[in-house]
């Protein structure tokens, strides 16, 4: 069965109408942030100053302290950047399979690129560390309600540029059954890999798409537990690392991802090699294009 | 600081409330939630409705869709119900004061939530539809219904879903003169359900015709869809009333819903071909013969959502396959 934005669990329902119900709801959320506040005062974990959101999101205090000031980048700038395009729907249609973009290449020496989703139950969307391929990359995800989307950018000096956009959208993305569970056969179509290789007239920047079959289980579905492609490293067939995806929970079903390898001769192919969390392994070859996209650079 | 900290949470919390206040004054001011429903006579004894060429709105209320009537002399047969009670309840009214007569049966032409969710108005006995639009309410009314709650706010107010109580599985059905032959066909869901009048000679083709209004796809199997409008043409009609737009007498609505699915298929599966994801393909360039088709290009993006998955699977070639290590 398929839902095209049709799942949500609208609390307004039938209680519409009832000003105190929201008034009430809405200290609530307050009293939450003024908790939340006061713990972030008593355990400064970071230095580093976090500047304002520009998507004015409840949550992005939390997100730059969780995913971006850690592992080593505690006292790391962050800079709100228009520069870092990310593109996706105003409102999405399917809150299972969001489109989104993520275009870094405004930035110099890109190391990694982070993608989260603020309001999610499970924010982190994947991690990009592009090697020989360009700073972008397209992927789908699920939502569990409207939320920014937003890609944190590490430039080579350790600074983080953030860009995002907010997606609406209708609830129960992340707490569905994959649509794979309702087919008898899905498992022996597991991890079947479909792609192909463009190259790009002009450049020697290829564009790969890829698409592996898998249901992404979140394990917020009632009895399902979490199952998903976590690893995806791209090779050239000589060995030369073009990049490598961490991917979490909010990649769509099916993930299909959009990467742009720079590939020296027109006879490469790309080796891509990744795992899931239960240990599924996957390897495979993605062959050399035939042909030249007719796709121009401003595609 | 824990003072400091918690003087802003105050404020944060004034804030909040006066937002939630200011929200609920535009709520209020936004409408009186009435329907303005206006019968358009289109043959004998019958009436059409005409939804706008618009999206769901708080402005419109959802009334986008068309909804027919004919006053037979046995009673009002009603072709689909609109999008919530409160439209229901206006259509009841502007029947009665326009046939002096009730309603005696109901046709659901399919299970989208703007053609059906009307229904409890009018009792679940005496509506009929095709028995896999009444699974697929079943299944599928509660998140329709909890969507337009959230698309359309308080014209939703006390909406319930009501699944069709009788089941089609008679080839037509009579009405004092009025012979209704039941269609049964698919492609827009997959189970639309088009109703030729014997005696007037009009065919209500629910969703599987739009005119001047983008077709909307997101149930749609653009392969069945096509022979359901092929079998369509050969229906003998006076005037075809499609689900959204004009009534048709230049039997337009047939070929521009065909062309248009037959454009947007192709120009999909070239996408995919070139290597375009799915925001890149939704910025494909509009012919001119389409350019006036209400709402297209929204249509078109909500389109490649629907649409784009299921042709990567077809037309990115097979690569590999993965090692099952697990139990999996």
């Amino acid at each position: 069965m398929r839902h095209n934005k049709t799942l949500g669990n609208n609390p307004a329902r039938k209680h519409k109408s009832n000003p105190f119900k929201t008034a009430l709801s809405v200290i609530a959320i307050g009293g939450m942030v003024a908790v939340s506040q006061l713990t972030g005062f008593i355990t400064p974990a970071h230095t580093a100053e976090i500047p304002a959101d520009t998507l004015n999101s409840i949550m992005w205090k939390d997100m730059a302290k969780t995913y971006l000031l850690t592992e080593g980048h505690e006292n790391s700038k962050i800079v709100m950047d228009e520069s870092i395009l990310v593109h996706a729907p105003k409102s999405a249609e399917d809150q299972l399979n969001i489109p989104v973009h993520v275009d870094a290449r405004a930035i110099k020496d890109v190391k990694k690129i982070i993608v989260l989703a603020d309001l999610n139950p499970l924010p982190k969307v994947l991690t990009y560390m592009p090697e020989k391929a360009e700073a972008r990359l397209s992927f789908r995800i699920k939502v569990e309600q409207g939320t920014p989307v937003r890609a944190a950018v590490l430039d080579g000096e350790g600074v983080w540029h953030v860009g995002g956009a907010y997606v609406d959208a209708a609830g129960g993305g992340c707490s569905q059954p994959a649509m794979a569970h309702g087919k008898p056969d899905w498992v022996s179509s597991l991890a079947e890999v479909r792609g192909r290789i463009w190259r790009q007239s002009g450049t020697d920047t290829a564009r790969m798409r890829l698409s592996v079959r898998h249901p992404m289980d979140t394990g917020l579905a009632d009895g399902i537990p979490a199952f998903f492609v976590s690893e995806l490293k791209f090779r050239s067939r000589k060995g030369k690392h073009l990049g490598s995806l961490t991917i979490h929970e909010p990649i769509s079903e099916n993930p299909t991802l959009t990467v742009f390898p720079k590939l020296q001769d027109a006879t490469d192919a790309v080796e891509v090699s990744g795992r899931d969390n239960e240990g599924n392994l996957i390897h495979v070859s993605i062959p050399a294009p035939v042909r030249s996209s007719l796709l121009t650079e401003k595609d | 600081m824990a003072i400091g900290a918690a003087t802003g949470a105050m404020s944060l919390q004034a804030e909040f409330i006066e937002h939630a206040a200011n929200f609920l004054v535009a709520e209020a001011e936004a409408a009186d939630f009435t329907y303005d429903l206006k019968p358009m006579r289109i043959a004998d004894n019958s009436y059409l409705i005409q939804g706008k060429s618009e999206h769901f709105s708080r402005q419109n209320g959802g009334n986008i869709v068309n909804v027919a009537f004919i006053a037979t002399e046995e009673g009002v047969v009603l072709i689909d119900t609109g999008p919530s009670r409160r439209y229901g309840e206006a259509l009841r009214k502007v029947i009665r004061s326009t046939t002096g007569k009730e309603v005696v049966r109901v046709y659901n032409t399919h299970f989208h939530p703007d053609h059906v969710l009307g229904n409890q108005v009018f009792g679940a006995g005496n509506i009929a539809a095709l028995p896999k639009t009444i699974s697929g309410l079943e299944t599928t009314g509660e998140a329709f219904s909890d969507n337009l709650y959230r698309l359309l706010g308080d014209w939703m107010r006390s909406t319930e879903v009501t699944i069709p109580g009788k089941p089609v599985t008679f080839s037509s059905e009579k009405f004092g003169t009025h012979r209704f032959e039941m269609l049964p066909m698919s492609g827009h869901t997959n189970a639309d359900l088009a109703i030729l009048d014997h005696k007037t000679g009009v065919l209500y083709t629910g969703d599987l015709c739009f005119l001047d209004r983008a077709a909307t796809t997101p149930h749609a199997d653009i392969a069945n869809w096509q022979n359901s409008l092929k079998q369509l043409k050969t229906v003998p009609h006076k005037l075809l009333l499609p689900g959204h737009g004009p009534a048709d007498p230049a039997d337009r609505a047939i070929e521009q819903t065909s062309a248009y699915l037959a454009w947007l298929e192709s120009e999909l599966i070239k996408a995919v071909k070139d290597g375009k994801d799915m925001l890149e393909a939704g910025r494909m360039e509009i012919p001119a013969k389409f350019t006036n088709i209400h709402v297209v290009k929204e249509e078109i993006e909500r389109s490649v959502a629907h649409l784009y998955p299921a042709l990567e699977e077809r037309y990115l070639p097979l690569v590999g396959q993965g090692d099952k290590q697990t139990g999996h």
